[in-house]
């Protein structure tokens, strides 16, 4: 490091973006090393892809068993800060010290206060198809991601506001109430209307519905009926009994003037507010044009005198016959007390034709008819002749209502076409059906008038000319086509305006040249303070919910100002995204629009009863359920009042953070190819699938609940085809050259997995390339799918899936890869085995994270620096890295937290938080005091189990002290209550029977820590999980086996004692056994931590191995890296190289080995805290294939040095041969060496650069260039090398013919020796494994059969032992290249970084304890104890647990026949109490 | 007139903490109904379940003992559940040859994941003891005169 | 015998031998040291047997730096082995001396080893391959064979004869005398008691039924563990008393580190 690197200031904090295995991997290697971590996750919980696996290769461990854990972990750590929900945005800054901007999305739920009780999502209306589950299940709008989900709490799904909800003048929920409908919750739905709209029956009635235009259903077939289904509501629930609102009066008065749908509005909000209002109407009614411009047949007036009285039941008074200038006037109203006055005096002045004779008696405008005709004041029409001028909606009515009155003769004149009318369309049907006649191209030019009256009107023909600024065409007059039509009544209905004169006198209101009131758009106020107004009268006439609109918004600006505050804050007008809808699902079908049922005709004429009948219950819910579901969460807010505790918001919004890091990992994961585009009718066929989907079919947590099923017809399949290469290796369909790596492994673990899970016998075949079984133990894996189970592998490539006629089996054509012939197979499922690839979202992360992708859109990484990213301080790991499976994944995890923590090593430890120490007290002596809280868990327990008698019957058992009940015992403030209780009542033991102790068991030990007591005086009874929602149709067995339960409990508890958790101090130093790549590269990595390191070597010189490798394989020399990190481990002053020795001798534990060596100068002593082994392996000396009998014959390593040094026979060969799988993928060593297909490959590459006439062949079994290496594999396809494929018991032949080497190998697809006489021939030898026992027995490591390390776990584990504090590394491991040496070594140097962090090692708590006096000394626990933590003592001829290095599990106690081992706080005598208290009830 | 009471099955189960036990948890999470008649004791690990407990349980009246584990492979502590499998086998021979029937300790691998499986076996097991009785006391009796061998 | 023992002692082979006396007319186990080694007597066919293994292991305790010679049949010999590899006796300090079993005990033992490994007196007779005892048990129905047993159990006067004449039986702290396993005040015990026995029996017993001829109340408590072995055999692969190189251990499950190197 560099002075400057030193002055920089250096941050102990690390970002990690991506809560997969990977993401969660390196944020525990780096919290538990002293760093602080923000975890950034774009989705709600953790966990990543590996969460939705049922199954993992090879060892078929359930995924979430192993990962789960790990995720409590991450949730619980104190050192991790997890970010969901959350994307990064920019980042500045360098290594040491970056500013990360990230933007957090609102959840919804408050996650202190949500306790995942899943009430809200019983009630949430909208469903959802569950990504968890790859779409093949439901979810709710809120909901838990998965079942296991961390954090635990609920999320809402919530996206750009519904198109309907959004178009609505009014932004009526229709969304909302549309998904309440389609569960039959009409009261729920009327709720939410009437949030917004106090007129749902009218407006259900006369809205003209933009709602609908904007409905996204009309992209599949029509709209949804979003009016009708309102109306529908309102028709359903009286209004008048919904439950009366609690107001909080208040003493302002406040004035309205008219009592149309914007006045009633606002009275409607301001009387919700408490205010005094007085509604101010000129006419005998209220309702304004509700009442006297729509006629009743379309409104009738019981509809709308049943909402005012809804709205004047809160208290609003109607002033009837009081008119604004004639019987009130704003000074007056001011001067009378009222404090606010608005203006809603409607638009009921109409638009002057202003032709000759239009005063006659006989003419009156549509305004005035229909109010008359309303009012009653219209009688004996019937035998008038009716001509009304108009094409909106006011002629339509009117025509209609005369119709109604008994006129036969109504006639409609209209001065353009059909096409152009502005009356809606239904209307104008329902007129022309009901008897009216439309006169189109018809302008009147004069009322004829006779005797004062009119008699008819003088009309002229007109024609279309050109558009005009409206964009219809305009009618111009027919020159001569004059004619009359007769009518005693004209009614002129050409439009309305407001009555502006009574305005004339309001000081302070000015008007627009329109004649409407001008007022602020935002606030409308007008220019007098305290005058407000809206409705028509200020926009002029325009539809009934624009006026409710006004009515609402007034209301809050009157409220605002009469309280003193800012009118406009908030309510600045935004245009709201519209892009972000859950997406129209592929399958969804047509379906029929439902249309109201109508009067029949004939019943209409000379009578009001209403045309249409409303939707049926049965109509309406079905209309509901076509609804999308846009924005998904429909904002209904029925969670909100489900949730007792009151976690949810709607109103919380998304937040912008910027965090200080010193690093930044990036581990976004991958996204499963979408395989449409292949021609496997995937989307099309259901039962085509992808990988992924099968997991989610055969995960016991899916879709069918673990039963083998196929998704069209649920039928249990018997036989099932896995494609291969789909999505990778592939630049046709798409742009993925490269090999997936795991997608081989996970299709034969899934057929493995499916044949044991399927009832009956399955048939499985995977059609494949290459069968690319690299990894360890997956040949084994592979071989037994063959050989026990009998999967076929079909070497093929698959040209169609298609459906087989008239059944959901699938018809699959192949070419043969064995000899090129066209087949077909019938199957009845197909697993599509899509590959693994970089999403555009991490694609657009990598700008912004400013590092560089490859062409296969991964990470850009060196081999010698396998983790870091091109932009210094950034590292990567896991499949975003490039495909990988888990192990190398959770490896490469710890490789990028090694780098950050070596980055950072000077603040390591700033940042972190410690836990906080306090004072326990002493119990040691007492009698067992225990207090018992029994939780309602909101009504998830108290519902079933009748929580106060588990409480009463509690009190009677022995050394109960206290009990009580909570609503949630989780919840703070009962925290707080507890611990009173315990200082309160001298509790010594605490019992609370609620949920799961694997949940919640951790909270509640903190506070009787914080109480004073041990931790582990703390017992659950867990009557939820396993109690109230199991049994919850039957209360009275749920309450005895809750109270049995409490009873085990309370009998536990009094045996528990406080359990003693100590300290072990750790050495702070490591021994690195190997003096390879990897030993010298772990070393390097904890010596750069400030960690002493004892580097121990065979041999007389450093680099292993490595030193006879020419590159890596993407071509970078190997030696000037070697030469570097020798001379950097040699002249680093904490790193003590101890060339030409051994281990002989170790002893201790985790963070205190002591170690003897021998070497040069004798035996001596080390002592540390840490090992790693990194001893490496061999290259397989081949017996066959004239290896050694003719120096024309190279292994691989031999060929790099030959092409190093210029090798002349080398260099002059005309021909090469390479034969690939030399010892290995045979019996005897039943594993693929994983790294000779590519070094094959690579020297192919470089013989043909140096001599591109030389012919080169490959003979292989299986190309297994995986990952990026397939790039390589093109390339040698391209410039000519020649692969043949053989049959492992068909071996090429080789033989020595007069000095001459000659191959013999038959050819697939000739079916035919082809013979081959090579000038060189290279032999792709095994990795093996020499003499790991000695060191095995030393360290108590297992080796598997094949001779390499065992790991403690394959997956999550990949580089420890179950040997704490031991760590291994490199080939010793497993064959692999370079590049996964060095990530191992460090990700080695990581975890042993978690030890060495710490100043001690926390051991005790519940671990096992051995009675010495009874023990026999038999050894017994001691050979069955997984983690050599019991020693027998010679001495005392008894054995002794090291509580450092037990984990708990307890099973030396069962194996003790004395009982002399326990396991601490699962004792003996508390199971046998447990088990006496089951049975004693 | 009086009726006998009816026939409860009285069953303790041993459940480890890591897999089986979460299973349970995992059957009330997606409320999944199972018959209330089974009494969970929480165990480290199958392998803590010593053959001294299901003596134990059956003397004090238990119809019925379950231990569920890890599946094989699958265990928090390596191999704690290869113990298992082979004391339960152990077991029901040895009270099979004591004439209690076997099917009254069963043994099963209910991982983390397997709500509906383990909701399953209790249901399944409830029933098979049900079906079976109660079952009969560990009380020497004196009644009972057997003739030596 | 004379001979044989008395060089063994000579020689400090052995710092003691068991072997037997004839006391009124009876064989008696009995401790020889150079000090009473002209005591010995003529080896002599009988069916004769008390808990050698027993008391060895008791002296072996008292002095563990001695090492002591045994007389043993093959039940006896089995013990000893059991005990090795039980931790309780050190292979190093033990000298066997064999003796064949006569055919008239192997049978009434059905015994499946009636003679050690090296026969230094007597004929090895042919073992007893099936226990007609455990067969006619198994055919009996579950609920005859309760009543059965529960007829014996009945009988039971918890002397814990069977236990203390064990030769395996070496554990410092007895489960049978556990308060929460098996009732202390109560007799008869219930079938606790027996099958609590039966279990410790598991990967222990080596088939000597000694415990059967000690039984005041005759409980044929050697057929139930017969069955033991039988079942600790299918299911365990382990056949105590063997000197096969396997571990009892298996007992606890399958191997719990896997053996270094190539398999």
């Amino acid at each position: 490091m560099t002075d400057n690197d030193k002055s920089r200031n250096m941050l102990g904090s690390v970002m990690v973006i991506g809560g997969g295995v990977a993401g969660i991997q390196a944020s525990l290697d780096l919290a538990d090393s002293g760093y602080y971590v923000y975890m950034v996750e774009n989705q709600p919980s953790i966990g990543g892809a590996m969460a939705q696996l049922d199954k993992t290769f090879p060892t078929n461990d359930c995924a979430m068993c192993i990962l789960s854990p790990k995720l409590v972990e991450v949730g619980r750590h104190l050192n991790i800060e997890l970010l969901t929900l959350t994307e990064l945005q920019e980042v500045e800054g360098g290594p040491g010290d970056f500013k990360v901007k990230v933007r957090k999305k609102a959840r919804y739920v408050d996650l202190d206060k949500c306790t995942a009780c899943g009430d809200c999502t019983k009630v949430c209306p909208v469903s959802l198809p569950r990504e968890y589950d790859q779409d093949l299940s439901e979810r709710k709008a809120i909901y838990k991601h998965y079942a296991q989900a961390i954090p635990s709490g609920y999320v809402i799904d919530k996206r750009d506001k519904s198109p309907c909800t959004n178009a609505c003048p009014n932004n009526v929920n229709a969304h909302g109430y549309v998904a309440l409908v389609s569960q039959g919750k009409y009261k729920e739905a009327l709720e939410v209307i009437m949030r917004t709209l106090p007129l749902p029956g009218v407006i259900g009635r006369v809205c003209p519905h933009p709602c609908e235009e904007a409905c996204r259903r009309g992209q599949v077939d029509a709209p949804v009926s979003i009016c009708a289904i309102k109306r529908f509501v309102a028709d359903q629930v009286d209004v008048e009994d919904l439950p009366m609102p609690e107001i909080t009066k208040r003493d302002e008065k406040v004035a309205i003037i008219g009592s149309g749908p914007a006045g009633l509005t606002a009275a409607y909000f301001l009387a919700l507010d408490g205010y005094q209002v007085t509604i101010f109407e000129a006419l005998p009614v209220a309702g304004g044009m509700l009442r006297v411009g729509i006629p009743d047949y379309r409104l009738p007036p019981e509809v709308l005198d049943k909402e005012i009285r809804a709205i004047t039941r809160l208290g609003v008074e109607i002033k009837f016959n009081t008119a604004l200038g004639r019987d009130v006037t704003v000074d007056g109203l001011f001067a009378d007390g009222y404090k606010a006055v608005y203006l809603g005096i409607g638009a009921h002045g109409s638009l002057k034709l202003n032709i000759q004779g239009e005063d006659a008696e006989g003419v009156m405008t549509g305004v005035e008819f229909l109010r008359k005709v309303n009012l009653g004041e219209l009688k004996d029409l019937k035998s008038a002749r009716v001509a009304i001028v108009g094409g909106g909606d006011v002629a339509i009515d009117a025509a209609r209502s005369a119709r109604r009155m008994g006129v036969e003769n109504v006639s409609i004149l209209y001065r353009r076409s059909r096409e152009e009318m502005p009356a809606r369309a239904n209307e104008v049907n329902d007129a022309l059906a009901e008897g009216v006649e439309i006169k189109f191209l018809t302008a009147p030019q004069q009322v004829v008038v006779k005797d004062g009256k009119a008699v008819g009107v003088q009309c002229i023909r007109m024609e279309l000319g050109e558009p005009d600024a409206s964009g219809r065409r305009r009618p111009v007059p027919v020159e001569g086509s004059e004619f009359t039509v007769d009518a005693d009544i004209i009614i002129p209905a050409i439009g309305q305006t407001p009555e502006s004169k009574l305005l004339s006198d309001v000081t302070g209101v000015s008007l627009t040249k329109w004649g409407t009131i001008e007022v602020d758009d935002l606030t409308l106020a007008t220019g007098r303070e305290g005058v407000f107004a809206g409705g028509d009268a200020q926009t002029g006439p325009w539809i009934a919910i624009g006026a409710v609109a006004h009515g609402k918004e007034a209301a809050i600006s009157i409220s605002r100002f009469l309280k003193g505050e800012d009118m406009k804050t908030g309510r600045e007008r935004v245009s709201l995204p519209q892009e972000n809808f859950t997406p129209i699902p592929p399958g969804t079908k047509p379906t029929e629009r439902e249309e109201m049922a109508a009067l029949a005709v004939g019943d209409r004429v000379g009578d009001f009863r209403e045309v249409e009948q409303g939707l049926t219950e049965e109509q309406a819910k079905a209309e509901a359920a076509r609804c999308l579901n846009c924005m998904a969460c429909c904002e209904c807010e029925q969670c909100v009042s489900a949730c007792k505790v009151g976690a949810i918001s709607h109103l919380m919004k998304d937040e912008n953070i910027t965090l200080n890091v010193g690093s930044i990992i990036a581990a976004p994961g991958f996204k499963a190819f979408d395989p449409k585009l292949y021609d496997y009718g995937y989307g099309k066929l259901p039962n085509v699938v992808t990988s992924l989907e099968f997991e989610r079919i055969l995960s016991a947590t899916g879709p069918f609940q673990g039963h083998l099923l196929r998704p069209s017809d649920h039928a249990e399949p018997k036989k099932i085809a896995w494609l291969q290469c789909v999505g990778s290796r592939d630049t046709h369909h798409c742009s993925n050259g490269y090999c997936s790596s795991v997608c081989c492994m996970y299709a034969i673990k899934e057929a493995v997995i499916a044949m044991e899970h399927s009832k009956i016998p399955l048939e499985t075949s995977i059609f494949f390339m290459d069968m690319r079984t690299t990894g360890k133990d997956f040949e084994k894996f592979y071989n037994r799918s063959k050989d026990e189970y009998g999967v076929k592998f079909v070497r093929s490539r698959v040209h169609s899936v298609e459906a087989v006629p008239a059944s959901d089996d699938l018809l699959l054509r192949h070419f043969s890869s064995e000899d090129g012939q066209l087949r077909e197979e019938k199957f009845d499922m197909v697993v599509l085995s899509v590959g693994l690839e970089t999403p555009p979202e991490t694609v657009d992360l990598a700008k912004r994270l400013g590092i560089e992708l490859n062409e296969g859109r991964f990470a850009v990484t060196s081999p010698f620096e396998p983790v870091s990213a091109t932009r210094p301080g950034v590292f990567v790991c896991g499949s975003f890295q490039g495909p990988k499976d888990i192990p190398l994944s959770v490896m490469e995890a710890s490789a990028a937290a090694s780098e950050a923590a070596v980055l950072l090593a000077p603040a390591r430890g700033t940042l972190a938080r410690k836990p906080e120490v306090i004072a326990e007290r002493d119990v040691a002596g007492e009698e067992p005091r225990i207090g018992v809280f029994v939780c309602h868990c909101g009504i998830n327990i108290g519902s079933v189990v009748d929580v106060p008698a588990v409480k009463e019957y509690a009190r009677t058992l022995p050394n109960v002290a206290y009990v009580d009940e909570n609503l949630f015992t989780c919840s703070q403030d009962t925290q707080e209550k507890m611990k009173e209780a315990i200082h309160e009542h001298k509790l010594n033991r605490l019992i609370v029977a609620s949920c799961s102790p694997r949940t919640h068991e951790p909270l509640f030990q903190q506070t009787i820590k914080e109480a004073g007591l041990n931790r582990f005086l703390f017992e659950m009874a867990n009557i939820r999980d396993q109690g109230s929602w199991v049994h919850q149709n039957e209360p009275e067995a749920a309450t005895e086996k809750a109270k049995d339960l409490v009873r085990m409990a309370v009998a536990k508890s009094a045996l528990q004692q406080p359990l003693a958790e100590f300290k072990v101090n750790v050495t702070k130093s490591a021994l690195v056994i190997g003096g390879g790549i990897a030993g010298m590269e772990a070393a390097m990595a904890l010596a750069n931590q400030n960690y002493p390191v004892t580097l121990v070597e065979k041999k007389g010189a450093l680099g292993g191995h490595g030193r006879k490798l020419l590159s890596s394989w993407e071509g970078q020399p190997v030696a000037p890296y070697l030469d570097d990190l020798v001379r950097r481990v040699e002249s680093h002053p904490l790193v003590t190289v101890r060339l030409n020795s051994e281990v002989k001798e170790v002893s201790g534990f985790v963070g205190n080995f002591r170690t003897m060596l021998d070497g040069e100068g004798g035996r001596y002593e080390v002592n540390h805290g840490v090992a790693v082994v990194a001893v490496g392996a061999h290259s397989y000396k081949p017996k066959e294939h004239l290896y050694g009998q003719s120096d024309r014959v190279f292994l691989n390593l031999d060929l790099d040095l030959a092409l190093r040094d210029g090798n002349e026979m080398v260099k002059q060969a005309k021909s090469a041969v390479f034969i690939q799988c030399v010892g290995s993928r045979i019996p005897e060593r039943p594993y693929c060496s994983k790294v000779c297909c590519t070094h094959s490959v690579e020297n192919a590459l470089r013989l043909k650069k140096m001599n591109p006439d030389m012919d080169v062949y490959i003979l292989y079994r299986d190309m297994r260039t995986f990952g990026m290496r397939e790039y390589l594999y093109k390339e040698a396809r391209e410039k000519g090398v020649i692969f043949v494929r053989f049959d492992v018991d068909r071996q090429p032949q080789t033989e020595l013919i007069d000095g001459k080497i000659q191959v013999t190998v038959i050819d697939h697809i000739l079916q035919r020796p082809i013979v081959l006489n090579p000038d060189v021939l290279t032999l792709a030898s095994a990795i093996v494994m020499e003499d790991p026992e000695e060191l095995a027995k030393l360290f108590k490591i297992p080796v598997n059969p094949e001779g390499f390390f065992l790991e403690a776990h394959v997956k999550l584990r990949p580089v420890d032992f179950a040997t704490d504090g031991v760590y291994v590394a490199g080939l010793a491991h497993y064959p692999k290249s370079t590049d996964e040496c060095i990530a191992q070594a460090k990700a080695a140097a990581a975890r042993a970084a978690t030890v060495l962090a710490k100043d001690s090692i926390t051991a005790g708590g519940v671990v096992a304890s051995i009675n010495k006096d009874f023990c026999s000394g038999c050894q017994a626990c001691l050979n069955c104890c997984p983690f050599n933590a019991i020693s027998y003592l010679e001495q005392e001829g008894c054995c002794e647990v090291n509580q450092a290095l037990c984990k708990g599990c307890g099973t030396c106690a069962a194996a003790c026949p004395s009982e002399a081992i326990t396991l601490l706080g699962f004792s003996h005598m508390q199971l046998y109490a447990q088990i006496d208290e089951a049975l004693s009830a | 007139m009086e009726t006998e009471k009816k026939f409860e099955p009285r069953i303790v189960a041993m459940l480890c903490n890591w897999c089986s036990y979460a299973g349970a948890d995992l059957a009330g999470v997606s409320r999944l109904q199972y018959p209330p008649n089974i009494r969970v004791i929480r165990v480290m690990c199958s392998g803590t379940v010593s053959p001294h407990h299901i003596v134990h349980a059956f003397q004090r009246g238990a119809d019925g003992v379950l231990i569920a584990g890890c599946h094989i492979g699958d265990c928090h502590y390596i191999r704690g559940n290869y113990m298992t499998i082979k004391r339960a086998k152990f077991m029901e021979g040895l009270l099979n040859f004591a004439g209690y029937s076997p099917e009254r300790l069963r043994l099963e691998w209910i991982s983390a994941a397997e709500g509906v499986k383990f909701a399953e076996v209790v249901r399944e097991f409830t029933e098979k003891i049900r079906t079976l009785g109660p079952a009969p006391s560990f009380e020497a009796s004196p009644r009972l005169a057997t003739a030596v061998l | 015998m004379k001979t044989k023992i008395k060089k063994l002692l000579e020689e400090g082979r052995v710092d003691g031998f068991f072997a037997y006396k004839t006391i009124h007319g009876f064989f008696f186990p009995y401790l020889f040291t150079k000090e009473n080694m002209d005591e010995l007597e003529d080896w002599k066919p009988s069916s004769a047997r008390y808990p050698i293994a027993k008391l060895l292991l008791a002296q072996a305790r008292k002095n563990p730096e001695k090492t002591y010679g045994v007389l043993v049949r093959g039940c006896e010999e089995r013990a000893v082995h059991e005990l090795y590899k039980w931790n309780q006796l050190d292979r190093e300090k033990v000298v066997m001396v064999g003796q064949a079993c006569t055919a008239d005990l192997a049978a009434d033992c059905e015994c499946w080893k009636p003679f050690p490994t090296d026969v230094a007196y007597g004929e090895a007779v042919e073992p007893v391959a099936k226990s007609a005892r455990v067969e006619m048990l198994e055919k009996m129905a579950g609920e005859d064979r309760l009543k059965w047993w529960l007829g014996h159990f009945n009988r039971c006067v918890k002397c814990f004869g069977c236990r203390d004449v064990c030769p395996v039986c070496f554990c410092t702290e007895c489960s049978l005398e556990h308060n929460k396993l098996v009732e202390t005040d109560k007799l008869p015990p219930d079938s606790s008691f027996h099958l609590v026995r039966a279990i410790h029996m598991g990967g222990r017993c080596i088939d000597c039924g000694l415990c059967e001829e000690v039984c005041p109340a005759n409980i044929p408590l050697r057929v139930l563990y017969k069955e033991v072995g039988k079942l600790v055999e299918e299911v365990y692969g382990y056949k105590p008393g063997s000197d096969d190189g396997k571990s009892p251990f298996t007992f606890l499950g399958d191997e719990l580190m896997l053996p270094p190197g190539p398999r």
